[in-house]
C-alpha cells in the first residue's frame, strides 16, 4: 500500500462524513486557537512591561535610603532613614567614571493654585539630568536649567494633566503657579505620556530639587536616580555607587541600589511562568478534543466493520489498517490544528485593530507547541481505536453485514 | 409517553452504548474538573490574601496625609507641608465610638546590641498599636502610654530582630542602639510571620515622637483608627473627617476604611478568579462540541427507532425532548464525574502542597453542576432537531 493510497483512503473517511468531521475540527481548533491566544495575550503582557520599563530610562540605577537585611523581601519603598541620603550624596556619584548622569529626587505633594483654582499634586524635585534620564518629553518651554544645583530658583514644569487642571487651554508659560507658600514661574510643560507602571508622571509639578527641600523642609532625597555609561557599565556602577555612598556615611552600607536590568528580569521571569500557565490550562482543551477523536474513531470502526474485514480479506496486514487509522486519526487533529491556527491569527489581528497601543506578539514556542500536542493527542487517542480495528478478526468482520 | 419513561428510554440508550458514553462523560468531566480546580486555587488565593490583610482586624479606618481620590501611594506620604501629627492621633481618639488610634512612622535602621547589628524596618507607633493591629506581645510589655513630648527611649522588638541580636538570651532591660540613639528592649512581640513577602517579625517598635525626631520628620505617615465594632465605618469616618478639617482647616488627607480596601481588593481578586474558571471552560467548550459529535452519530444510527416511535404516533417534540434528556443526562453526569474529579484534586493539591492555598465553595459546585447540565442541554439541540425533523417513513426505510 502506497503513501498516496493511506492519505487517499483516510481523506475519503474523513470527507464521507462533513458534519462529525466538522465538529472534531471546530474542537481542536479552539483547543489550538485559545492556546496560541491565549500566550499570545501573556506574551503581549511580557512585552508591554518590559516597554513600561525601558520607558522609565535605559541602563538605569535606582538608589533607596535603607536597606533590609532580610533577604528576598521588597526594598524599603517609602523608607525615612536616621542619615539622610543627601543631594551631596547624589552629587558625589557623579564623580564615577561608570555613571553618566545622576538625578536627586525629592517626592512630596502639596496644594498647587492659580488663582481659585487649587489642585493637591505630586511635586518632583529634581534636576535638569531628569529629563534624559527618564525620557521625559517637553510639550512647551523648556525643562528645569541646568546649573547651581545648590539654587533655589522659583520656576516649576508642570506635568500634562496637571496643567489642564490648573491653566484649561491658557498658554502656562510665564505665569505664576503658588505651590504651597511660595510662587513659582511656570516655565514649560510635559508632552503626555500617561502613566508608566502606576507613576502618573502627567499629575504633577517638578521643580528643582533645591527649592524642593526648602519646600518640604527635609534634606533627605527620596531616591538617586543614576544612569550608567553603558550596559557593561551596569555593575561597576552599582558597586561605585555602594563605594561612594559607604566612604560618605562612615563605613555604613545604609542604602539599597536597584538595577532596572534585574528588575525587569524578575518582572519577566514572573510573567513568563504566568504565560506558561496560562497557556497549559487551555491545553487541557486539547485532551478534551483527543477524548473526542478517540470517541468518533471507535464509533466509526464499529460502523465501518465490513469495510476493514474486506481490506484483511484482500490480504492488508495488521499493520497496514493499524496505519490506515491512526494516519486518519492525526489526520483529523492535524486539519483541526490548521483551522484552529487560521482562527488565532484572525483573533491576533482582531485584537491588534481593538487594541493598537498594545504590543501583541505570538510568541514562537505556542504554535509549534500547540501543533505538537494538538498532533499528538490526535495520534495518541487514536491508538486505542486503530488497535481495535487492526485485531478484528476477517471473517466475523464480513459476517456482520 | 410520561417524563419517568422518557428518562429511562434517555439513560438505556445511554447504557446501550457504554464505551461512548462513557468517553463522552469524560470529556465533560476532564472540562469540569478544571473549572472547579482553577476556581478552587482562585478562591483559594482570594481567602488567603484577603486573610492576610484582615489579621489587623476589619474595623480599621487609615488615614493619610495629602488629599488623593485613587487608593496608591501618594507623594504626600513620603513629603508634605501640612503634616498630620501625633496630636491630630489624640484628638481623633477622643472621637466617641472610637477604641484607639495608632499614629504611624515607618523607616529604616541600624539596630546594635554590642557587636551585633541588623538593618531593619523601625516602626514608630503608639501604645495601642498592639490592640489595633491585633499583634501579641510575647515578653515584657509592649510602649507604654507615655505622653508624645516625653516618650521614654523604650524599644519593642520583633521576634526576628529579638533571635538575630539576642539569640536565646533574654532581650528584656538590655541596651540596643537604633539609628545611633540608645534604647532600652521591654518587650518582645510573638512571631507573626510573613504578610504577602513582607516579614513582620523583621522590626523593631519605638515611640512615634522618638522616630520623627530620629528621621527628622515633621508628619506622621498614616494615623490607624480601631472603632469600636459594629459601628457604622462610613460614620465615623465622616467624624473623623469633620475633627481634622477643623483642625487643619481644609481637607488635606486621605481616610481608607479597611471595609473599602478589601472591596478593591476582593473585586480584583474575584475578577482574577473569573478569568481562571473561564480559561478553564474553554476545555467545557470542546466537551460540548464532544457531545453533539457523539448525539448527532446516535441520531443517524438510530434512524428505524425514531422512525417507529413517529409512525407510532410520537409528536415530533416529544422525539427531541428524548434526544435533549439525553444529551442533558450525558452533560449532568460529566459533571458530576467532573466535581468529584474537581474537588478531590484540590483536596490532594493542598494536601500535597500545604503552601498553595484552595477552597471549593458550594455554591461553584452548584454552580458547576447545572452548568455541564446546560451545555449538555445546548449541545443536545442540534441533534434533537434533526431526529425531530425526520420523515417517518423515510426513516423507517433506512434499515
Amino acid at each position: 500500500m502506497r503513501t498516496t493510497d493511506v492519505i487517499g483512503f483516510c481523506r475519503r473517511a474523513v470527507s464521507g462524513y462533513p458534519l462529525r468531521s466538522g465538529l472534531i475540527l471546530l474542537a481542536m481548533a479552539i483547543g489550538v486557537a485559545s492556546v496560541v491566544l491565549l500566550s499570545t495575550l501573556g506574551e503581549g503582557t511580557r512585552r508591554y512591561v518590559a516597554n513600561q520599563f525601558s520607558s522609565l530610562g535605559t541602563h538605569l540605577l535606582i538608589v533607596l535610603p535603607g536597606r533590609s537585611e532580610t533577604t528576598g523581601g521588597p526594598p524599603p519603598m517609602m523608607g525615612q532613614t536616621p542619615r539622610d541620603l543627601t543631594v551631596q550624596d547624589a552629587m558625589a556619584l557623579a564623580r564615577s567614571t561608570a555613571v553618566r548622569r545622576v538625578a536627586p529626587i525629592v517626592v512630596g505633594s502639596a496644594p498647587v493654585s492659580v488663582g481659585s483654582r487649587q489642585r493637591e499634586i505630586t511635586i518632583l524635585g529634581s534636576t535638569a539630568n531628569l529629563l534624559p534620564i527618564r525620557h521625559l518629553a517637553m510639550a512647551y518651554g523648556r525643562f528645569i536649567p541646568a546649573g547651581e544645583i545648590s539654587r533655589a530658583d522659583a520656576v516649576c514644569v508642570l506635568g500634562y494633566q496637571a496643567r489642564k487642571e490648573l491653566f484649561g487651554n491658557r498658554s502656562p508659560l510665564g505665569r505664576f503657579v503658588r505651590i504651597g507658600e511660595r510662587r513659582f514661574r511656570v516655565i514649560g510643560t510635559l508632552s503626555q505620556k500617561g502613566q508608566s507602571l502606576g507613576v502618573d508622571t502627567s499629575d504633577m509639578a517638578i521643580i528643582p530639587v533645591a527649592s524642593a527641600t526648602a519646600l518640604f523642609n527635609t534634606e533627605s532625597l527620596f531616591r538617586i536616580l543614576v544612569q550608567a555609561r553603558n550596559r557593561d557599565a551596569v555593575s561597576r556602577a552599582k558597586r561605585n555607587v555602594q563605594e561612594i555612598i559607604r566612604d560618605r556615611h562612615d563605613g555604613e552600607d545604609d542604602v539599597t541600589v536597584i538595577t532596572q536590568d534585574a528588575l525587569l528580569a524578575t518582572f519577566d521571569r514572573i510573567l513568563q511562568t504566568l504565560t506558561l500557565a496560562v497557556a497549559g490550562m487551555a491545553a487541557i482543551s486539547l485532551a478534551v478534543a483527543g477524548i473526542l477523536i478517540m470517541n468518533v474513531m471507535l464509533v466509526a470502526i464499529s460502523q465501518r466493520t465490513a469495510e476493514i474485514g474486506l481490506l484483511k480479506a484482500v490480504g492488508a496486514t495488521r499493520g497496514q489498517v493499524l496505519t490506515l487509522f491512526l494516519v486518519e486519526s492525526t489526520l483529523l487533529s492535524l486539519l483541526g490544528t490548521v483551522v484552529g491556527l487560521v482562527l488565532s491569527t484572525a483573533g491576533v489581528l482582531v485584537l491588534q485593530q481593538m487594541f493598537p497601543e498594545f504590543p501583541l506578539a505570538v510568541p514562537w514556542w505556542s504554535p509549534v507547541a500547540a501543533t505538537a500536542t494538538a498532533v499528538s493527542t490526535g495520534t495518541l487517542f487514536g491508538m486505542l481505536p486503530a488497535r481495535r480495528a487492526a485485531r478484528l478478526d476477517p471473517v466475523t468482520a464480513l459476517a456482520e453485514k | 409517553m410520561i417524563f419517568n419513561d422518557a428518562l429511562k428510554w434517555a439513560l438505556q440508550s445511554l447504557a446501550g452504548q457504554r464505551l461512548r458514553s462513557f468517553l463522552t462523560i469524560l470529556g465533560i468531566a476532564v472540562g469540569i474538573a478544571a473549572v472547579v480546580l482553577l476556581t478552587s486555587l482562585g478562591e483559594g488565593v482570594h481567602r488567603f490574601v484577603l486573610g492576610e490583610f484582615t489579621q489587623f482586624g476589619t474595623d480599621l479606618i487609615g488615614i493619610t496625609p495629602g488629599k488623593t481620590s485613587t487608593t496608591g501611594v501618594s507623594g504626600a506620604v513620603i513629603s508634605n507641608i501640612r503634616p498630620l501629627s501625633i496630636d491630630d492621633a489624640a484628638a481623633l481618639s477622643r472621637i466617641p465610638r472610637i477604641r484607639d488610634t495608632v499614629p504611624v512612622v515607618q523607616g529604616n535602621a541600624a539596630v546594635e546590641s554590642g557587636p551585633r547589628s541588623r538593618r531593619t524596618y523601625v516602626f514608630g507607633v503608639g501604645a495601642a498599636a498592639p490592640k489595633v493591629w491585633q499583634m501579641a506581645v510575647a515578653q515584657g510589655r509592649f510602649l507604654p502610654e507615655d505622653h508624645a513630648t516625653g516618650s521614654r527611649a523604650f524599644a519593642v522588638l520583633g521576634s526576628r530582630v529579638s533571635r538575630e541580636l539576642f539569640g536565646g538570651a533574654n532581650p528584656l532591660g538590655r541596651r540596643i542602639r537604633i539609628g545611633g540613639e540608645r534604647y532600652r528592649t521591654i518587650g518582645v512581640m510573638a512571631a507573626k510571620g510573613q504578610m504577602l513577602g513582607f516579614d513582620l517579625d523583621d522590626a523593631v517598635y519605638i515611640p512615634a515622637s522618638r522616630a520623627l525626631a530620629m528621621f527628622n520628620r515633621e508628619s506622621l505617615m498614616e494615623i490607624d483608627v480601631l472603632f469600636a465594632a459594629g459601628s457604622n465605618a462610613d460614620k465615623i469616618s465622616a467624624r473623623i473627617k469633620s475633627v481634622l478639617v477643623s483642625r487643619h482647616g481644609s481637607e488635606d488627607f486621605t481616610i481608607v476604611t479597611q471595609t473599602q480596601m478589601l472591596d478593591v481588593l476582593g473585586s480584583v481578586l474575584g475578577v482574577l478568579t473569573l478569568a481562571v474558571g473561564a480559561i478553564g471552560g474553554i476545555s467545557l467548550l470542546v466537551g460540548g462540541v464532544g457531545i453533539t459529535t457523539i448525539m448527532t452519530i446516535a441520531v443517524r444510527q438510530r434512524r428505524a427507532e425514531i422512525g417507529l416511535l413517529r409512525a407510532l404516533g410520537t409528536r415530533r417534540r416529544w422525539i427531541m425532548g428524548l434526544f435533549a434528556i439525553e444529551a442533558t443526562l450525558l452533560g449532568g453526569i460529566g459533571g458530576l464525574v467532573g466535581v468529584i474529579l474537581g474537588t478531590g484534586g484540590a483536596w490532594v493539591l493542598e494536601t500535597l502542597v500545604p503552601k498553595l492555598p484552595t477552597h471549593t465553595p458550594m455554591a461553584y459546585v452548584v454552580l458547576a453542576e447545572v452548568l455541564a447540565a446546560v451545555i449538555g442541554l445546548l449541545s443536545g439541540i442540534l441533534p434533537a432537531r434533526q431526529a425531530a425533523r425526520l420523515d417517518p417513513i423515510e426513516a423507517l426505510r433506512a434499515e
